[in-house]
């Protein structure tokens, strides 16, 4: 019985994951903007899929890194979401995709510096004052860095200790920018402040060239990346762990092989068993 | 520590101008595409940024408004894409809600005009009401009997509906047709299904949208054939009310008249 291992919840395969038994996760990740204010047929599937599964919520225009203020009706909309729908962890990015009161929607870097560090941790605190639950981010992947005077874990460990966040820990990001960077992924994981790691991601990326590898999540995850995992699952408490496929989708047995595959190597090791919602 | 005042704003600037910079140049480099003066960046990569950024929007945009992408021009879709990524700033927080953004730059730069395309904003907003009704928030059923008198119940209509005007005919003829030469007034009902919640189109009459429009507010059949009966100067109230019938009967079959109030 799989007890941790979620998948990304996605219209491409929303009705044979209802109708079916070819895909059983423990709990299901949506992004909240995909869906509030939403009706008719889509909110019929939300609904079935929110009576069917535990749900978890991984958001993508909260740009918590962005220069600009916070967008506090957004946040109450996303919290009005989460209550709605009993959803426990709220999940987003350490990255921004909103500058200067435009909206970009994608996730550029952060420059890895002390100001920014003071900066985004105050607008956490503001954040999770208004959703009274703690934040829950994730290292992104990224192709360059830009302007930085620290590293990336160094910046990552900053604002998860200030803020009093929770850290979503994507192993496949740490892969594929150790990959880009040249740097050790397993020493990379070693200094995050591992305690705080309340969510996991996992996913497949597509090496472009010699030198890059695109974050597409469109493809299935790598060996390299399950062993990555399965190092990283020492290091940590038992978490939820979310199995991100958004394009290119395959037979649901497919992503079906991939959980059992993330659940053979938690279920060895995390004997707890714990709920989700 | 108080650190925000009431409306939201940080009390403490704590982000320094230079790393504001930083970040800005990033995004318009994303939005624009014009090389960007950064520090310390891996060169070869950068590219990434806008390559990403820009074909989310515009994959967004392709999707929502199908017909406009392909009767444009390749270069002139493009140049358009290009230049509202670019000029506009995106306010929504939701990527599909987007495209209404795009309708709006559309209509207030007048581009229909400028392209000498006459019927654009009707397109796109036709194009975008589909998605617009298919996606708008539930709004609650009426209670209805299902017997009831035509002429003097009040009858119920899907309120999951939009009721629009426009000026060429887009949703009966394409773009390719000679659609620019069928200026006039057309009308056109859009509803969402309840138990399917597929969006449907109804091509109305003058007559049939008033009829519909008093329908909303409440009045009986009886009264608004009478007065439609004056107004449009048809004077045979028995032919009127027979049309009415049929047309409302149809509607019925379609579920958009939903029965009498109760
Ligand atoms: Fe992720």
């Amino acid at each position: 019985m799989n007890h941790s291992i979620g998948i990304g919840f996605r219209k491409d395969f929303a009705e044979e994951l209802l109708n079916t038994n070819d895909l059983k996760p423990a709990f299901i990740e949506l992004a909240p903007e995909n869906w509030i204010g939403m009706g008719g047929y889509w909110k019929k599937e939300l609904d079935k899929a929110a009576e069917k599964f535990p749900i978890t919520c991984h958001g993508l225009s909260l740009s918590i890194g962005s220069p600009d203020e916070v967008d506090v009706n957004f946040v109450k909309q996303v919290k009005q979401f989460l209550k709605h729908y009993n959803v426990k962890i709220y999940s987003e990015h350490l990255s921004y995709s909103k500058c200067d009161n435009a909206h970009l929607y994608d996730l550029l870097p952060i420059p890895f510096r002390e100001d920014a560090v003071k900066h985004i941790v105050q607008r956490i605190k503001q954040v999770q004052d208004i959703l009274e639950m703690p934040l829950v981010l994730e290292n992104v992947s990224y192709y360059t860095s830009v302007a930085a005077q620290m590293k990336e874990e160094e910046f990552i460990s900053a604002i998860v200790n200030e803020s009093g966040c929770n850290m979503l820990l994507d192993v496949n990001n740490v892969y594929v920018n150790a990959f880009n960077h040249n740097y050790n992924a397993k020493e990379f994981i070693k200094k995050l402040p591992l305690h705080k790691v309340a969510y996991v991601h996992i996913a497949g990326h597509e090496q472009v060239s010699d030198t890059l590898i695109i974050d597409t999540h469109g493809q299935a995850v790598i060996d390299p990346v399950f062993e990555l995992f399965d190092y990283a699952s020492d290091l940590i408490k038992p978490v939820p762990v979310l199995l991100e496929r958004d394009f290119n989708i395959p037979e649901l047995s497919e992503l079906q092989n991939e959980i059992n595959r993330l659940d053979a190597i938690v279920s060895k090791k995390w004997q707890t068993n714990y709920a989700i919602a | 520590m108080l650190l925000f005042q009431k409306n939201g704003k940080p009390i403490m600037q704590l982000l320094k101008e230079d790393t504001h910079t930083q970040q800005a140049r990033l995004a318009d480099y994303c939005r624009t595409g014009n090389t960007p003066n950064l520090i310390d960046i891996k060169q070869d990569n950068l590219y990434q940024y806008r390559r990403l950024v820009f074909n989310i929007a515009s994959d967004t945009l392709e999707t929502a408004y199908p017909i406009t992408y392909s009767f444009l021009p390749q270069n002139v879709w493009e140049k358009l894409v290009y230049d509202y990524f670019a000029e506009h700033k995106c306010q929504t927080t939701q990527v599909w809600r987007m495209p209404l953004e795009f309708y709006d730059y559309c209509k207030e730069k007048n581009l229909q005009e400028t392209l000498g395309v006459p019927f654009l904003n009707d397109l796109l907003y036709f194009e975008w009401l589909e998605l617009d009704v298919h996606t708008m928030e539930d709004i609650a059923y009426p209670k209805t009997k299902e017997i009831g008198s035509w002429l003097t119940d009040v009858i119920v209509l899907n309120p999951e509906h939009k009721l629009i005007q426009l000026s060429y005919p887009v949703h009966t003829t394409a773009p390719t047709e000679n659609l620019d030469e069928k200026k006039g007034n057309y009308f056109l009902l859009i509803y969402r299904e309840k138990q399917t919640g597929n969006v449907q189109f109804i091509d109305l009459s003058m007559l049939y949208v008033f009829i519909i429009e008093n329908i909303i507010n409440g009045i009986t059949l009886n009264i608004i054939l009478e007065e439609a009966n004056t107004l449009l100067q048809i004077n045979d109230i028995d032919l009127l009310t027979q049309h009415a019938l049929t047309f409302l009967e149809d509607l019925k079959q379609r579920e958009f008249v939903l029965g009498f109030l109760s």
